[in-house]
């Protein structure tokens, strides 16, 4: 027992330890990233428990429209099936954006990221354009359990999309300062991967709301 | 451990004395106060006990409670013993400064201590499965149905027909002695859980029983009464938070013989075709509007005058909750003179108040104890 | 063993307001997690204080029915949601980095930001008392009660609680990541998973509760959020929804924070005995497994606080929540193993250790009645479950964090803290706490419903809520001990030296308060206590 604990043995140096370090593996704000896209999952997962519960204890799926007094329907598929397209192909030209970063390919990057963008710009125009429309027929938030739950959930996708295009947009600006290179592309992975979680949910909403029948 | 402060054997004295000191000044303060000591000491120990079960199903979840009990309490000495003992037989002794063995671990100690609690706690479930699935039955063909709804603030109990469809009479008032739910001892009674807003909770201590009263769903349990509690009145009340009247929602359960019973609801079904008392003759005073909404008088205070029957134009705007107007002497708890006919709103009734003497009143909803208001005659 | 003075930089605190409001140094955030969540435990406890004293003697002396509701629905808010779970994770933002032997979190900033957004959500809940009310439907909030109903009073305050839950747990989520990245990133060279120390563990497992269940209460909050605002119907039957259905995602997230509250405070008595039984943590393998159970099961037992809905599967729930207490009392069991025939050196954060293990037991025996579904329906929603979560979160945590906090001090601020003035808070709390909660399993026994402002004085539930209401009154004189003791030794308590405890862990290897960025040297490490190799060499072989 040494009697003066202020002495350590020299082993290493702590600062090998430091973020930018070799552990090699996941990088931190990729993992990050990636815990946090696991909370995503799980929020959207109370909002679908919600769905599915209501749904299965309503006797009739889409309900009545008190207004009509027939049963809600969503007649807008004509716009929905090109959105769905549009953002799985964006999905498709962000990772194209990340490999092309990891070959040091800047210009690619670019090029693709930027038509990601435009994509979920899109996107979002059809979406709102879909809310018009839908308002117009008297589908609104407080029109009872269907209009709460599809306005819920394809609202907060949407709110997503939007945060993903944002995020999209820092690094495409980012991009265009130069800031990216094959050693350095972690944010574009990030916001590559949470741009791909915005996409698995829309599948799911979309086979949800439109494509599975009714009861 | 020559460079840290040692804990010195007056600290641990500090420490004991404290201890010491606190028992013995709390037994003091207890024997000045006049307090029985022993019997206090003997109502704590009961107190660990639930009530004495009124009915056959909370007879049965008494006798679970005490397997469970005998089980934990065990448990407790044990382990409270241990961690005790431990303390004691291994605090540092002054001045002792060597090196206890260092143990990491012992495999047949802690596969021990993990498959004893293991195979005691599955011992509890089974043996509270057993227990549920006796307790927590619905007999096709219950000797007594009986509905019970609940709302902001109030209980009202519906008695139903055989079949279940038919309400034969329905009792507003969820307590005293005309009121509350009157059931028939040694018989099966069904109770059938309604509310018509918020989530409320039927409990009545000793039953040893509550269910929930959830809105947009039916829930309902089985009790009987055992035959010798026939005769007793037991307290209910409301046990999930259903807003600012919550502790006011209280009802009461009479027991009577079934025999008693059927006479009971006989008259009780007979009522509604009886004769109205009649109109009071006399001078006529003015008529007054009494308006209850939000579980409140909106009126306060009124007055009428001395010696002249009056009308009471009372509107009830509580969808679902059922109102009164009572009068009584003085205060809201004084001596009652007069009661209207208690109904649910939204609905409008006329009461004819009898003529009463100069001097202050209260009118109160005999439902809800905080709606009060005053009455002056003069 | 080649040894060097470890070189020493001037401490980094004392420096101005500026520096604390925009520091990004996981100590300083640390410590300001913990003055925060203490300022919200005292503002918990004032309002637990004023339900006491109403609840002394029958009749309505001191409040009205509504103040009454928002009092305890913002005592448990403020406890559960600003005292206990951002106090461990204050706790752990300052002790985790320094024991895995990193220089920082990994993520400062957004460890910084996570920090701001609780006083931010605790002024928005105190704007509730000057808005009109606050929330007063019960921390549960069970819909539809917590619906905007004329007869629920709820108004405004309900939204600003929603606001600030939300807010809570976004920070909650973030903490969470950056205690996984760095747990699982940031480990000086040697610490592998199974050389961390168990706070470590618990922090980790924490964290992914915190992960997993954090975000569904948030979607119950929004939900909760769009019924009441914009005309949703997903929670009042009377449009459609399913009141149920809050009750159920509620308690997804709500039971796992029992053990988000708990799991930390275990942690830091796990550090606690073994330093001062002077021998290692009894079945540390065990202990890992122990509380990566817990986690697990803790997903699966959320419908036990619905038993008597009448609208869940009982056997599974009742059977996965008996399962639950097996890992809890593997862990009791090591701890009193950890302290078999070591020398206890008794001092105050053992005492408060030894206050958890014993108050702990009593309310994990006591959750077993609850377990057993007809004794539930006895039980429920009675003074008893009072008792029983007091008895796990003040009783364990509480303890647990007046423990860690002793134990911590002397290396947050250099100075040890007064014994004597130590032991007697110890004693002045535990006795209060059993005073104050004790009598609650016989008052739920003989009918006492919770959440109620006045009882009937024929009850026969007087002299049991006097004593209750003295405990609470001897719990509130426990905290100027505290409080004279944290103001004393701030101002004059003795130096403390790098390892006042002979500590095990790598936060006793650097200086009290430990620099910017923590060491400048680590030593090697090759086993759960490094500190401990170093001081006696290896004394066992695993």
């Amino acid at each position: 027992m040494t009697t003066d604990s202020n002495v350590v043995p020299v082993e290493h140096d702590p600062l090998t330890s430091m973020p930018h370090d070799t552990h090699g593996g996941i990088s931190n704000p990729v993992l990050g990233m990636l815990l946090f896209i696991t909370s995503e999952v799980m929020f959207f997962g109370g909002l679908f428990a919600a769905y599915f519960s209501i749904r299965a204890n309503t006797p009739q799926w889409p309900p009545i429209n008190p207004e009509t007094s027939e049963p809600f329907h969503l007649a807008i598929l004509p716009f929905v099936g090109p959105a769905t397209i549009l953002l799985i192909l964006s999905s498709v030209t962000c990772q194209f954006a990340v490999w092309a970063i990891r070959r040091d390919d800047r210009v690619g990057f670019l090029r693709s990221m930027t038509v990601t963008v435009i994509l979920g710009i899109v996107f979002l125009a059809i979406q709102v354009t879909d809310y018009a429309l839908l308002g117009q027929e008297g589908l609104t938030l407080s029109s009872g359990t269907y209009g709460t739950t599809y306005y819920t959930l394809t609202g907060f996708h949407g709110a997503h999309v939007l945060g993903g295009v944002i995020m999209l947009s820092v690094v495409l600006y980012r991009g265009m300062a130069g800031q990216f290179s094959a050693r350095h592309y972690d944010a574009v992975e990030g916001a590559s991967l949470y741009w791909h979680f915005v996409d698995v949910v829309w599948i799911l909403l979309f086979s949800l709301l439109y494509l599975l029948p009714g009861k | 451990m020559s460079s840290s402060q040692r804990s010195g054997p007056s600290q641990t004295a500090t420490f004991a004395l404290a201890i010491g000191a606190a028992l013995v000044i709390g037994t003091l303060i207890a024997i000045v106060a006049g307090s029985d000591l022993l019997k206090a000491g003997q109502a704590f120990v009961t107190g660990l006990y639930p009530p004495i079960a009124v009915t056959d199903q909370g007879a049965q979840i008494r006798d679970l409670y005490t397997i469970v009990f005998l089980i934990s309490a065990a448990i407790f000495l044990l382990v409270e013993g241990l961690i005790i003992w431990t303390v004691v037989r291994y605090r540092r002794k002054p001045g002792d400064d060597t090196l206890p063995a260092q143990t990491h671990g012992n495999k047949i100690a802690e596969i021990v201590w993990t498959v004893v609690p293991t195979l005691i706690v599955i011992f509890l479930f089974v043996i509270s499965w057993q227990t549920l699935n006796v307790v927590d039955t619905h007999s096709a063909e219950p000797q007594q149905r009986i509905r019970a709804v609940a709302g902001q603030f109030q209980w009202q109990f519906d008695y139903l027909s055989a079949d279940g469809k038919t309400i034969l009479y329905t009792q507003l008032v969820p307590t005293g002695e005309d009121g509350g739910m009157v059931v028939p001892a040694g018989r099966t009674v069904q109770l059938t859980l309604v509310s018509q807003d918020v989530i409320h909770a039927f409990y009545v201590p000793q039953f040893l029983f509550k269910r929930d009263v959830v809105p947009g769903r039916v829930n309902s349990f089985e009790f009987k009464v055992s035959d010798k509690e026939a005769g007793q009145t037991f307290r209910g009340q409301c046990a999930e938070l259903c807003g600012v009247g919550h502790r006011i929602m209280l009802f009461e359960v009479h027991a009577l013989t079934g025999a008693e019973f059927d006479t009971w609801l006989a008259a009780k079904v007979a009522i509604p075709n009886a004769t109205p008392p009649p109109t009071p003759s006399g001078e006529a005073g003015p008529t007054i509007n009494v308006t209850a909404s939000g579980v409140k008088f909106e009126q306060t205070t009124i007055s009428a005058p001395a010696g002249k029957h009056f009308r009471i134009e009372f509107e009830n705007k509580d969808a679902g909750t059922p109102h009164d107007v009572a009068i009584r002497e003085g205060s809201a708890t004084g001596k009652e003179v007069f009661k209207g006919e208690l109904f649910n709103g939204v609905a409008k009734k006329t009461y004819d108040v009898p003529a009463l003497p100069a001097g202050t009143y209260a009118f109160v909803c005999t439902v809800h104890p905080t709606m009060t208001g005053t009455l002056t005659v003069q | 063993m080649a040894t060097t003075k470890v070189r020493r930089t001037a401490p980094a605190y004392g420096s101005t307001l500026y520096d604390w409001v925009t520091t990004t140094d996981h100590k300083k955030i640390g410590i300001l997690y913990i003055i925060n969540s203490f300022v919200f435990f005292f503002i918990g406890g004032l309002l637990a204080i004023g339900v006491r004293t109403e609840l002394a003697m029958p009749g309505l002396q001191f409040v009205t029915d509504q103040t009454y509701n928002e009092m305890f629905t913002m005592h448990a808010t403020f406890m559960i949601f600003l005292f206990v779970i951002p106090m461990l994770a204050g706790f752990g933002n300052y002790v985790v980095p320094l024991q895995i032997g990193a220089p920082d979190m990994a993520f400062p900033r957004i460890n910084a930001m996570s920090f701001w957004m609780l006083p931010l959500a605790g002024v928005l809940l105190l704007l509730g008392f000057i808005t009109g009310g606050t929330a007063a439907a019960g921390w549960t909030s069970y819909a539809p009660l917590s619906l905007d109903r004329p007869l629920a009073s709820t108004g405004s305050g309900q939204d600003l609680w929603i606001v600030a839950l939300a807010l809570i747990g976004t920070s909650s989520i973030l903490g969470a990541i950056n205690f996984l990245v760095t747990i699982f990133k940031m480990r000086a060279p040697g610490m592998t998973l199974f050389r961390m120390p168990i706070m470590v563990w618990t922090m980790l497992v924490t964290s992914v509760l915190v992960l997993m269940a954090t975000p569904v209460i948030t979607s119950a909050l929004i939900m909760l959020f769009i019924d009441r605002n914009y005309g949703g119907s997903f929670f009042d039957p009377a449009r459609g929804g399913d009141s149920i259905l809050y009750q159920n995602i509620f308690w997804f997230y709500s039971h796992p924070a029992v053990y988000i509250m708990v799991l930390p405070a275990m942690g830091m008595i796990s550090e606690i005995l073994p330093v001062f039984s002077r021998k290692p943590l009894f079945g540390y393998k065990a202990f890992i497994f122990a509380t990566a159970g817990i986690g697990a099961l803790g997903f699966s037992v959320w419908a036990h606080h619905m038993f008597t809905t009448g609208a869940v599967y009982l056997p599974f729930f009742s059977v996965m929540t008996f399962l639950i207490s097996v890992p809890t009392g593997v862990k009791m069991f090591n701890w009193i193993a950890t302290m078999w025939r070591g020398q206890l050196v008794l001092k105050t954060p053992l005492l408060f250790a030894i206050g958890f293990l014993s108050m702990f037991l009593i309310g994990g025996l006591n959750g077993a009645f609850s377990a057993s579904v007809p004794v539930d329906f006895a039980l429920h929603d009675t003074y008893w479950v009072v008792a029983h979560l007091h008895y796990v979160l003040f009783g364990g945590s509480v303890f647990g964090i007046m423990g860690g906090f002793y134990y911590w001090f002397p290396k947050m601020t250099g100075k040890m803290m007064n014994e004597t003035v130590g032991k007697a808070h110890f004693v002045l709390m535990f006795i209060g706490f059993n005073l104050t909660f004790f009598p609650m399993h016989e008052l739920g026994l003989a009918g006492m419903p919770r959440r109620i402002a006045d009882y009937s004085s024929t009850a026969g539930w007087n002299d049991l809520n006097l004593l209750a209401t003295v405990g609470g009154f001897t719990i509130a004189a426990s905290m100027l001990p505290f409080l004279w003791n944290v103001f004393l030794s701030l101002r004059s308590g003795a130096p403390a030296g790098d390892d006042p405890w002979e500590g095990n862990t790598l936060e006793w290897a650097t200086s009290s308060p430990p620099p910017a960025y923590n060491f400048d040297r680590l030593p090697e490490i090759r086993s759960e206590r490094p500190l401990f190799d170093l001081r006696h060499g290896r004394t066992d072989e695993r």
